[in-house]
């Protein structure tokens, strides 16, 4: 028998015995679930578990100890680990650091593979969008509609539009996400502002593909690292050096695939370059000449994929920031970092369960009497948005970039 | 007047092999276990029902191996997994060398088709490192071969049930204590450690099953029996932190495996003659190390996985001596004490896991053949419980609000059974509880294994339903499982804290030897539980120590 037979035949009985390989860099997630050792702290921080109980979803400590054991009996977890959005509040206070969030990817990659008909329908869906667009959501059927209703958000967040551009050789990528690509046209707007504004050399890609979070969170391993290449060649052929992106799951996924796959582009959320590369000194100036645009009260949401999948100093930087603003008083909700529940793709099949997340937020935050809510993120904007409208609230929620591009000097 | 037609000393794999095929044959059979059904020998085995290709010069066992595979696929099949195995070789020299591998591949391949494999396959390292990418890619080419898997503690209890159902009476904790071999009832004394009675009973034909105790069990009856007793040892890892098995050559030239395994992966074995009395080995450091350094060669990382315990088990071979392990025959012999003026006794030497069925079909057909009873065996046709049609656990966990995993793993262990577990939950929804979290195990399995399986100890609950087995090894599920354990079987207050002291004191025996790492955290959390909250070691209990725990 040849190689490629007998190959052949070896794949069929893996196929056959529910077997997908590990790959190497998952090897590392296998040993961080080893650690677990039981101990239950986990349990009484996870979100999901807080909002919707045990028997619905049996937790972390269920997950890292008894679900992701026996990878061939994955297919038989799909009830309990599409329900995880990935927040890491239970990697942040384990002992033992278990990577939660990954070890959950990983299950959700080979019940992809055993039992798709197991993947939630909702996720279904989207793959196939992604499979059709290279984008998480369905782009606009009319270019022209895009155009106009992205006009429309500007004129609403009294913003001005920056011609958009590609630039070979740019210093930095902008990488808005698919959200703020296709929904959220707002967000990639007033991070283009920002960055003309500060005079950052940056350019956008020619053609926006998405990063692969989603695919990688529906299981769908395959599509997920095949974007994540398509991406690492663009910014290969563009030549830049940094990556700056205004979406949380963008920036911490890239962060990861550039680590990952070796990029040698490191990846910033764009508070974090404000912060970091521009520097509080330039912000304050600008801020100072900018308008004054009346008091604002405002509490902050800290996205998961920031804080805890990136760094928890981002928080500190969004409230650095804010702090330079005129006008603007940062007051503290008291869960600022407690997840909106709108990860971990949890919203796209069981919304109840997302709902059910963040409704423990909402209490505390109108609580504060802020008249404004700012999230660094599309994602948490929405998601948090459309439930305090639900409750009634008027409390007015901005993506974080929105907002500090009102506050800057609109022409130089 | 006898009691029975035969006694069968002895509830290992043999042992119970040869009760069900007894009863099944219509004799009269009493079975007669000092501790719990599968909880020596076969208990710390591997579980594997091999092809048995590493005794390719001794063909007719292959045959006999392959054949019996066969046959535990048609009666047994929930119980069994396949796994697929990867053979690195670092030098093809290493392959052909004295035509070896030739060998075994062409003696592995005339059974392949019988067993539902493929034959062997040759597979490069880029593929192999495809399909097992811990493997050291500094490798010539990997060999390829697929082997069967038993759960070894449910096979041995459901041909206990089996024979109980087809009328053998199964006793647990009876000791043989003395064997009369007079005519022509022979008499077996033996003490009931739940009833702490010595009681007896008579028989026309005593089988001997008593695995490395054999020879003590003739010598109760004044016959000789040679023994080569060998212990093996196996570190058990968290998890299954490997793709597909290995298999691969350790420090002396022996071979060795890493086997995933239910849950977890087993990585053994060693093969030391021994004199030690069976009851107190435990594996030890020269062995794990062994074990270990064999394995880095092949799995760099091998060191970095978590080790949850080691198991230690002897094996009675044949006693064919002045030559290795390896060499020695893997079949089995029926000794028939006649021929040493002890009639009625036949004792087993030798003999495997996967060969149990068939030991028992051949000494049942000697029983028979004394008795001159005409007997046809059954025991490669009738199922076993819980095997049947296959089982929908997506529907049942729909249909009983449980979680799916926690449905498919209890399907592993009982098949067809799975329903009437569940079933216990509509007048007890409470029994849907968790109480081994690393399995799962829920309550209602407790209580139906309590109710239908005759455990005494969580230690016998363990060997039905996994309990206790994950990484925290009973840091969470002692204490739930004793106080449901004293409920069913109405224990006082006293047994209640002695059942938990015995099964964590059992743990211990496996958890000791081979502790580092990540285990000692486990085991600050498991002491801090028992000992800080539960207050253990400050109560006045009459607990004795074990034969393998140190005096303080
Ligand atoms: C490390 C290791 C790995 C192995 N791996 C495999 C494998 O993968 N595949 C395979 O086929 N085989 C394997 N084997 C071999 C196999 O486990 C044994 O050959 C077989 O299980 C022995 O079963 P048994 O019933 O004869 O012995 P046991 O399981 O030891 O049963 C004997 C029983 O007799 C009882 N007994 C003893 N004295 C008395 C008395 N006086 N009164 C009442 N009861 C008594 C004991 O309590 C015990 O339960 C392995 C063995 C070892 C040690
Ligand atoms: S990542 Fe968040 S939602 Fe998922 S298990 Fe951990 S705490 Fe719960
Ligand atoms: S994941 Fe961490 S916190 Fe949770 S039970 Fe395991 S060790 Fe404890």
């Amino acid at each position: 028998m040849s190689e490629e037979e007998a190959y052949r035949t070896v794949s069929a009985t893996l196929e056959q015995e529910r077997i997908i390989p590990f790959k190497t860099d998952e090897l590392e997630v296998v040993r961080s679930a080893e650690k677990c050792v039981n101990c239950g702290l986990c349990l009484n921080h996870c979100p999901v578990v807080r909002a919707v109980g045990v028997d619905r979803f049996s937790g972390p400590r269920s997950i890292a100890v008894e679900l992701s054991r026996s990878p061939p009996d994955f297919w038989s977890t799909a009830d309990k680990v599409y329900l995880c959005t990935s927040c890491g509040t239970c990697r942040e206070v384990c002992p033992f650091n278990v990577n939660m969030p990954d070890i959950v990817n990983m299950v959700r990659a080979r019940i992809f593979k055993q039992r798709p008909d197991l993947v939630p329908r909702g996720l279904r869906a989207v793959r196939e969008t992604i499979a059709k667009y290279s984008l998480a959501f369905e782009p606009w059927e009319d270019p022209n509609e895009k155009t106009e209703s992205r006009d429309a958000r500007l004129q609403a967040a009294g913003l001005p539009f920056i011609k958009d551009r590609t630039v070979k050789g740019a210093e930095v990528l902008f990488y808005p996400g698919c959200q703020a690509e296709e929904r959220a046209q707002e967000v990639k707007e007033a991070a283009k502002f920002i960055l003309n504004y500060f005079g950052v050399d940056f350019t956008l890609l020619e053609e926006m593909s998405c990063c692969g979070l989603p695919s990688r969170l529906i299981g769908d391993d395959e599509t997920s690292r095949s974007l994540a290449a398509r991406l690492r060649e663009k910014v290969n052929l563009l030549g830049v050096k940094k990556i700056v992106t205004t979406c949380a799951g963008c920036t911490s996924n890239l962060s990861d695939m550039s680590v990952r796959d070796n990029w040698g582009v490191p990846v910033y959320h764009l508070i974090e370059f404000l912060a970091e590369e521009i520097g509080l000194e330039r912000l304050s100036e600008a801020f100072t000449e900018g308008s004054r645009a009346g008091e604002v009260l405002t509490t902050i949401h800290d996205p998961c994929h920031l804080i805890r999948h990136t760094s928890r100093q981002i928080s500190d930087h969004v409230i650095a920031v804010l702090n330079l603003i005129p006008n603007v008083t940062v007051v503290p909700s008291g869960v600022a970092d407690s997840c909106c529940g709108g990860g971990g793709m949890v919203g796209y099949h069981s919304r109840d369960v997302a709902d059910a997340v963040v409704a423990y937020n909402l209490g505390p935050i109108s609580a504060t009497k802020a008249n404004r809510l700012v999230a660094p993120c599309p994602l948490c904007t929405a998601q948090i948005e459309r439930n305090l409208f639900n409750t009634g609230s008027d409390i007015q929620v901005d993506d974080l970039a929105v907002f500090i591009a009102q506050r800057l000097p609109q022409e130089r | 007047m006898t009691d029975y037609d035969v006694i069968v000393i002895g509830g290992g794999s043999t042992g119970t092999a040869v009760a069900r095929d007894c009863a099944l044959r219509g004799l009269k059979t009493l079975l007669l276990e000092r501790d719990d059904i599968a909880s020596a020998t076969v208990g710390t085995c591997a579980g594997m029902i091999s092809s048995g290709f590493k005794y390719y010069d001794e063909p007719d066992i292959m045959d006999m191996c392959s054949q019996e595979v066969v046959y535990f696929r048609r009666i047994a099949r929930h119980i069994i997994m396949k796994d697929p195995i990867l053979m690195p070789f670092s030098e093809l020299e290493e392959l052909t060398r004295g035509g070896e591998a030739s060998s075994f591949t062409d003696e592995y391949a005339k059974r392949a088709k019988e067993r539902g494999v493929p034959p062997v396959m040759f597979l490069s390292p880029e593929q192999s490192l495809s399909i097992e990418p811990s493997l050291n890619p500094d490798m010539a080419a990997c060999l390829y071969y697929e082997e069967y898997f038993i759960d070894p503690f449910r096979l041995c209890l459901l041909q206990a049930i089996d024979a109980k159902q087809h009328g053998a009476t199964i006793k647990t904790y009876c000791e043989v204590t003395g064997i009369e071999a007079t005519k022509p009832a022979k008499r077996v004394t033996f003490y009931n450690r739940a009833t702490r009675q010595v009681e007896c009973a008579d028989g026309k034909l005593i089988v001997n099953a008593g695995g490395p105790w054999a020879g003590k069990v003739a010598a109760m009856a004044g016959a000789p029996l040679d023994l080569r007793l060998n212990k093996g040892a196996h570190v058990i890892l968290d998890r299954r932190i490997v793709n597909v098995g290995i298999s691969s050559k350790a420090a002396d030239g022996r071979w060795i495996y890493l086997y995933p395994h239910e849950n977890t992966t087993l990585l053994g074995t060693t093969a030391l003659d021994t004199w030690e009395d069976p009851d107190v080995i435990v594996a030890s450091h020269d062995e794990i190390e062994y074990l270990l350094k064999s394995m880095e060669w092949v799995v760099p990382s091998i060191r970095q996985a978590r080790i949850i315990r080691t198991m230690e088990g002897v094996r009675p071979l044949v006693p064919e001596w002045k030559r290795s392990e390896d060499k020695v025959t893997r079949g089995y012999r029926i000794i028939d004490h006649e021929k040493d003026g002890v009639d009625g006794l036949i004792s087993f030497t030798g003999g495997k896991l996967v060969m149990c069925r068939h030991m028992a079909e051949a000494v049942t057909n000697l029983v028979s053949k004394k008795l001159g009873r005409e007997t046809v065996c059954r025991t490669h046709l009738d199922s076993l419980p819980g095997n049947g049609a296959d089982v929908d656990v997506l529907a049942l966990a729909a249909e009983y609000g449980l979680s799916q995993h926690a449905v498919e793993r209890l399907r592993a262990r009982r098949g067809t059974e799975t329903s009437a577990v569940l079933a216990l939950t509509k007048e007890h929804p409470e029994w849907k509880s968790t109480i081994c979290t690393c399995e799962p195990v829920i309550e209602a399995e407790l209580r139906y294994a309590i109710r239908n399986e005759f455990p005494q100890t969580i230690g016998d609950l363990r060997r039905r339903v996994r309990l206790g087995t994950g990484p925290c090894q009973g840091t969470f599920c002692t204490f739930k499982a004793a106080a449901v354990l004293a409920e069913e079987l109405d224990l006082s207050g006293e047994q209640y804290q002695l059942e938990m002291i015995d099964f964590l004191a059992e743990r211990w025996k496996g958890k000791r030897p081979p502790m580092r790492g990540g285990q000692l955290g486990q085991e600050e959390l498991t002491q801090g539980l028992y000992a800080c909250v539960a207050n253990l070691d400050h109560t006045d209990l009459p607990y004795e120590l074990k034969p393998w725990e140190e005096a303080a």
